[in-house]
C-alpha cells in the first residue's frame, strides 16, 4: 500500500476473520455433530468440539442409506454434465467465431438467452418434455398436417414416444442446455491473435486440422476451468434430479441427503447421521475445490468477462 | 475477427458443429418455455386426459388467487433483501481481501468453499444449526421460550433462508468483485493519494466507482440466482412453512405442479414468473446498465 493505514488494515483483518468464521463455522459444526452419538446430541445440543463417533456415523450412512449408490449417480451426472458442456460449448463457439456465416450472431443470441431463465423456473414443462422427448416432433407433425397425410396412407398417425425420465441421460441433458460454456470459449477465442489463424491457413490447415492442432491445445486452461465449474454445478443440482428421477437408486446424493430428514414434526431427527451424510456428500466437490482452486477461480472470472 | 480473410467459408461444417448443442437447447430450453405459455391458455388434464382452449381463464384464476399474490410478494421481498445482502457482504469482504494483509490469502481460499456445497446440503445443515431445540440459538429459548421459533414464526424462517442463501452466494460474487478490484491500476491509487485522499476515502472515490461493471453484473445475476437457489433451501429448511410464510413462487409452482397436478395453473404461474424475470433483467440494463462507465 501507498501509506501506512493501520486502522484500515485492522478493520480489514477483522472483517475477513468474521467472513471466514461465517463460511467455515457451519462446516465445522457439521463435522463435530457428525462425530457424536444421537444421545449425546439430544442431551447437549450442538457439539462445539469433535467426538469419537465420526466413523461409526459414516459407516451407518454407508450401510443404512442409499447414499453410496447415489454418489455414483452424482458422479455420473457431474462428469457427464462437465464433459458434454465442454465438448458442445467448444464446438459451437468454434463455429460461431471462426466461420463466415450469417446466422452466427443469431445462434449466439439464442444460446446466450439460456442464462436468463434457469432450469428451476421452467421445471414443470421441462419435465413434460423429458417424459416424451418426441412430443415436440409429434406436435409439429400434427400442426403441419403431415400426420393427417400419414394417417391416410398408413392408417395411423405417427406418434413417437421416448421418456428420458429416470435415466442418466435425462438427468444430464437439461443441465447441459446452458450458454455459459459457449460464452466462455467465445470470449477466449476472441483474445487469440488473428495472425495465428492466418499462419495456419498459409500452412494449409483446414478447419478440422486448425481446431484439433491449434485451437484445442491452446484452450486447455479454459477447458479445465469450465470442467471444474460444470462438474460442481452438476454435483450440487437439486430440483432437476429430484423430479427427473423417481426411484431412490436413480437419485443423486444431494437429493438422497435431503430425503434423510424425516417429514414428521415433533421428534428430533438423527442429526449426527444426517450430518455425517452431509460430510460424505460434500467431500468430492470440496476435495475438487481444494485441488483445483486455481481453475475454479479462473472459471468464475472467465464466465463473467 | 472482423476481417474477411480470418474466417473459414465452409457452408455445412459450422451447421454440423452447432447442431448438437442447438438441438439440446431447443429441446430443453425453448420447447419448455413455449409449452409453458401454450399451456397457460389451455385447461390441461393430468395424465394425458386431453386439453381444452380456455383463453385467459387460467390467468384470471391465478391472478385472483390470494396465495399467488402473497407468494409473488414474498419472492420480491426475498429477491431484494437476499440479493442485496449477497452482493454487499462479498463486496465488503473483497475490499478487505484486496489489501495486502496476512489474512488475505487464507480468506481467498476459505471464501470459495461454499461453491462445493450443494444448496440442499447447506439447507440441511442450516436447518440443524438453527433448530429451535438443539441448534445454536436453543439457549435463547431456554432463557425466554419462543424467541427463536422458525417452525412457528415466519420471520425467523425467512431469516434462516436468507442466512443460508448469502452463505452459498459468497464465492461467485467475492471472486468477481475481487478480480475487479485487483484490475484497478496501482497508479490510480497513487494519484488519489497524491491528491490527498486517505485510504478510507479512496475506497469510496476510487475503488467503488471503478468496479461498477462488476457490481452491476453480480447484482443482475444475483437477482435470477436468488429466485432459483431459493428452491433447494426452502425444500430442505422450511418446506414453505410455517403457514406458507416462506412459500416463494418457485416453490409454489413446484407444489402446484408436482403435488397438486394442476398443470395449467403451474404453467400459467411459470409464464408469469418468466415474464417477470425477463422484465426485471431488462429494467436493470435500462436503468442501471446505462449509467455504467466501462472505460478505465
Amino acid at each position: 500500500m501507498i501509506e501506512n493505514a493501520r486502522s484500515l488494515n485492522i478493520t480489514a483483518s477483522i472483517i475477513l476473520l468474521i467472513g471466514m468464521v461465517y463460511i467455515s463455522g457451519p462446516l465445522y459444526l457439521t463435522l463435530t455433530t457428525a462425530s457424536h452419538s444421537y444421545e449425546f446430541m439430544l442431551r447437549n445440543g450442538l457439539a462445539w468440539y469433535p467426538g469419537d463417533q465420526l466413523l461409526a456415523n459414516m459407516a451407518r450412512v454407508f450401510t443404512e442409506t442409499r447414499i453410496p449408490i447415489q454418489m455414483l449417480n452424482s458422479l455420473l451426472v457431474a462428469l457427464g454434465n462437465a464433459a458434454a458442456t465442454c465438448i458442445l460449448s467448444f464446438l459451437s463457439a468454434y463455429a460461431i467465431v471462426y466461420f463466415r456465416v450469417r446466422w452466427a450472431g443469431f445462434a449466439f443470441a439464442l444460446i446466450l438467452a439460456t442464462i436468463m431463465l434457469p432450469l428451476e423456473i421452467r421445471v414443470i414443462t421441462t419435465y413434460q418434455v423429458a417424459s416424451n422427448i418426441f412430443s415436440p416432433l409429434n406436435a409439429l407433425l400434427d400442426v403441419t398436417g403431415l400426420n393427417g397425410l400419414v394417417a391416410q396412407v398408413f392408417g395411423a398417425p405417427v406418434h413417437l414416444e421416448w421418456s428420458v425420465l429416470n435415466t442418466h441421460f435425462g438427468l444430464i441433458a437439461p443441465l447441459v442446455a446452458h450458454g455459459t460454456g459457449t460464452f466462455l470459449f467465445r470470449q477466449f477465442f476472441r483474445t487469440l491473435p488473428t495472425d495465428l489463424f492466418k499462419a495456419a491457413r498459409m500452412d494449409g490447415a483446414g478447419p478440422i486440422r486448425f481446431m484439433f492442432d491449434i485451437l484445442l491445445p491452446l484452450s486447455r486452461t479454459s477447458f479445465a476451468a469450465l470442467f471444474v465449474l460444470t462438474f460442481l454445478s452438476g454435483w450440487t443440482q437439486y430440483l432437476w434430479p429430484l423430479v427427473g428421477a423417481s426411484t431412490p437408486d436413480m437419485q443423486t446424493a444431494v437429493v438422497g441427503l435431503a430425503r434423510l430428514v424425516p417429514d414428521a414434526e415433533g421428534t428430533v431427527p438423527d442429526f449426527p447421521m444426517i450430518m455425517a451424510g452431509a460430510v460424505i456428500v460434500s467431500l468430492v466437490p470440496l476435495l475438487m475445490i481444494a485441488l483445483l482452486q486455481r481453475y475454479l477461480v479462473q472459471g468464475l472470472v472467465l464466465s463473467e468477462k | 475477427m472482423t476481417s474477411e480473410s480470418t474466417l473459414f467459408s465452409n457452408r455445412w461444417l459450422p451447421i454440423l458443429l452447432v447442431a448438437p448443442f442447438m438441438l439440446l437447447i431447443v429441446l430443453f430450453f425453448y420447447v419448455p418455455i413455449f409449452q409453458a405459455f401454450y399451456w397457460s391458455f389451455f385447461l390441461e388434464q393430468p395424465f394425458g386426459g386431453g386439453s381444452m382452449f380456455v383463453g385467459f381463464d387460467n390467468f384470471a384464476r391465478v391472478l385472483s388467487d390470494r396465495e399467488f399474490w402473497q407468494a409473488g410478494w414474498r419472492t420480491i421481498i426475498f429477491m431484494v433483501t437476499a440479493s442485496s445482502l449477497a452482493v454487499l457482504i462479498p463486496l465488503i469482504l473483497a475490499v478487505a481481501a484486496d489489501r495486502k494483509i496476512r489474512l488475505s490469502l487464507p480468506a481467498r481460499n476459505v471464501l470459495v468453499w461454499p461453491k462445493g456445497v450443494a444448496g440442499a446440503s447447506i439447507g440441511v445443515v442450516f436447518a440443524f444449526i438453527f433448530n429451535p431445540f438443539v441448534g445454536i440459538l436453543a439457549p435463547l429459548n431456554s432463557i425466554s421460550p419462543g424467541i427463536w421459533a422458525p417452525g412457528l414464526d415466519g420471520l425467523d424462517a425467512f431469516i434462516t433462508l436468507i442466512a443460508a442463501h448469502v452463505w452459498g452466494g459468497i464465492p461467485f460474487n467475492f471472486v468477481i468483485l475481487l478480480a475487479g478490484l485487483q484490475s484497478i491500476p496501482r497508479t490510480m491509487h497513487q494519484a488519489a493519494a497524491m491528491d490527498g485522499a486517505g485510504p478510507w476515502r479512496r475506497i469510496f472515490d476510487v475503488q467503488l466507482p471503478l468496479i461498477m461493471p462488476q457490481l452491476f453484473l453480480t447484482l443482475v445475476l444475483e437477482f435470477t440466482e436468488s429466485v432459483t437457489s431459493a428452491f433447494a433451501l426452502i425444500d430442505t429448511i422450511t418446506k414453505g412453512g410455517p403457514g406458507g410464510a416462506t412459500t416463494l413462487l418457485v416453490y409454489k409452482i413446484y407444489v402446484d405442479g408436482f403435488s397438486g397436478y394442476d398443470l395449467s395453473g403451474a404453467s400459467t404461474q411459470t409464464a408469469i414468473l418468466m415474464v417477470f424475470v425477463i422484465l426485471l433483467t431488462a429494467a436493470q440494463f435500462l436503468f442501471l446498465g446505462r449509467r455504467i462507465n466501462y472505460e478505465r
